[in-house]
């Protein structure tokens, strides 16, 4: 069996017992003393017992001690600023982001700690993240407000949290090799993230108020129309109170994978890295830097606008879009098939609108294709875009930008009326 | 009963706007004393510190690994690791090691039969049977 060497190993592993400290030579106790705020809550004896660190590397050159840990990181929430500078995890990082020299490692390094890890608003990323939050979601609603302006208000929320939502931004820190701690501390490197899989923290990140009625929106399935969504809920169209409320749900049987609300809590704390180094890139870089980054990270991601849909009745949403913008009434033509009696049908059915053709499919059955050709009529209304070169609001901010030309505004979504007519 | 939408998340592409190097770590061990790290001994003193220079996006860590053969271990974003043992190499075929390690986006190794993949949909559009005039036989 091979011989330990505990001379090699690190300082923040060398955790003695109590007692068990004569065991090892220990030459210069460095680190015998906790941090002042700690011993003054311990009596003599305990502090002295309860000495958690012992240094026996000073003596040896050949194997110096890999970080040298101020003494009194391991009673902090969160590491120290200045330990930014020693980290090699986030010097690779900030190159890795290709961010600009004007970005501190000390700054990239408060982005990495979550408000769960640390709850001192100066030294968790919470502001930062709410300043990148809002300039994301501005970026990314401007752009699909631009580039889509028939979106309704339902599938412009679903686009937005599709592109800047937890999940989202949770890949994106994935895909920066964003690894984290396996719990917060001041020692640990701070080239990890640093959250609590067991609390929330209380950063509020998003705009947003709680309805009276809060409690009573599950119990009796109460309406929330998207008006109400607009006023009261954030820029995702979701309640401010919702991750509250579901990760009360969440708690409880957990695998090998952790509890749906771990994953949650990983998720969120991840998602609000991604804000925070966008915050951190506003604070020190400006506002042309943020952009550009959050075009190159964010918007460059694919989202397919064209699955966000769900028709309940495609066929009365055209009638209803036909008749609103006076265009004739839209009759489903069969343009062929392969045969009713064959082995799998197949039926192709245009809807025309006079002689123009709205829209087209194929599907196995006459009402099938009729659906799904009321469906892409209504997708290609739903998607109109002036193009990719389209200017957003934002461009303006240019300091020699040409004048502003004013973007395509639609008159609002199809409000299809009760009854029961059909073409 | 306007339109509902449905959930979704976008997907990433990498290059496409940003550009993020797949190699994020590179272990080297080394011995001191055995005659297979030779090579490697010279290159962390000669070649490691312009290479380490010139890819700041890496993280390098050298550690010693006694009475051992000397390895590189490339760490990848994908959470897969590739090692090469580089025993009785010189300087310079460690280099070419280490560059293959950098340029690896850490995937298993896989046949590629098509030259172009995409997550775009065709431009084209799909050939369908009951579109066109058809073909008279």
């Amino acid at each position: 069996m091979k011989r330990l060497r505990v001379e090699r190993w690190t300082n923040q592993l060398l955790t003695a017992r109590s007692g068990a400290a004569g065991g090892i030579s220990c030459s210069a106790p460095r680190i015998r003393c906790l941090a002042a705020a700690a011993r003054k809550s311990l009596s003599t004896a305990a502090a002295e017992s309860s000495a958690p660190v012992i240094d026996g590397l000073d003596n040896n050159p050949r194997f110096p001690p890999l970080e040298d840990i101020p003494p009194q990181a391991a009673t902090l929430p969160s590491p120290l600023p200045e330990r930014a500078l020693q980290s090699a995890k986030l010097a690779a990082l900030h190159a890795r982001l290709s961010l600009s020299q004007k970005i501190p490692l000390q700054t990239l390094a408060r982005t990495l700690v979550d408000a769960s890890a640390d709850s001192h608003p100066r030294f968790n990323n919470t502001n930062l993240a709410f300043v990148g939050q809002t300039l994301i979601n501005y970026h990314v609603a401007e752009q699909f407000m631009i580039q889509y302006p028939r979106l309704p208000m339902e599938i412009l929320y679903a686009a937005i949290k599709g592109i800047a939502g937890d999940t989202s931004l949770y890949h994106i820190a994935k895909s920066w090799g964003i690894e984290s701690a396996a719990a917060p501390g001041g020692e640990v490197d701070p080239g990890f993230l640093q959250y609590s899989l067991e609390n929330d923290g209380d950063a509020i990140l998003f705009f947003g108020s709680v309805r009276t009625e809060a409690k009573y929106l599950d119990k009796y399935k109460f309406r929330r129309g998207v008006s109400s969504r607009v006023v009261f809920d954030n820029d995702f169209g979701d309640r401010v109170d919702e991750f509250a409320q579901n990760i009360e749900d969440d708690e409880g049987a957990s695998g090998d994978y952790g509890s749906a609300a771990t994953r949650k809590r990983a998720e969120k704390a991840h998602a609000n890295h991604v804000r925070a180094v966008v915050g951190a890139i506003y604070a020190h870089c400006g506002r042309d830097a943020v952009k550009a980054f959050v075009k190159a990270h964010v918007l460059s991601r694919k989202l397919a606008l064209d699955k966000l849909f769900y028709f309940s009745d495609p066929t009365r949403e055209l009638a209803t879009l036909c008749a609103r913008e006076d265009f004739e009434k839209p009759i489903a033509r069969l343009l062929s098939e392969t045969g009713r009696l064959s082995r799998t049908p197949v039926f192709v059915v245009g809807i025309y609108s006079g002689k123009d053709k709205l829209g087209e499919a194929s599907a196995p059955s006459l009402d099938h294709a009729r659906r799904k050709a009321a469906m892409n009529a209504l997708k290609a209304w739903y998607l109109y875009s002036p193009g990719e070169n389209a200017r957003v609001p934002s461009d303006m901010l240019a300091e020699d930008a040409e004048k502003w030309e004013p973007g395509y505004i639609d008159i609002g979504e199809i409000i299809t009326r009760g009854g029961n007519f059909r073409h | 009963m306007a339109v509902k939408a449905l959930k979704a998340v976008s997907v990433g592409r990498n290059g496409l706007g940003a550009f993020i190097l797949q190699c994020k770590r590179i272990d080297l061990h080394y011995c001191d004393w055995a005659g297979s790290s030779k090579g490697m001994n010279g290159f962390i003193k000669s070649l490691l510190p312009k290479f380490a220079a010139a890819h700041p996006q890496i993280e390098f860590t050298v550690s010693p690994r006694p009475s051992k053969h000397p390895v590189a271990i490339g760490h990848y974003i994908n959470g897969r690791e590739k090692a090469i043992c580089v025993r009785n190499m010189e300087p310079y075929e460690i280099l070419k090691k280490l560059e293959l390690l950098r340029d690896a986006n850490g995937e298993k190794l896989k046949k590629l039969s098509k030259n172009v993949t995409s997550i775009n949909e065709s431009v084209r559009g799909v050939w369908s049977p009951y579109h066109g005039n058809g073909l008279q036989v």
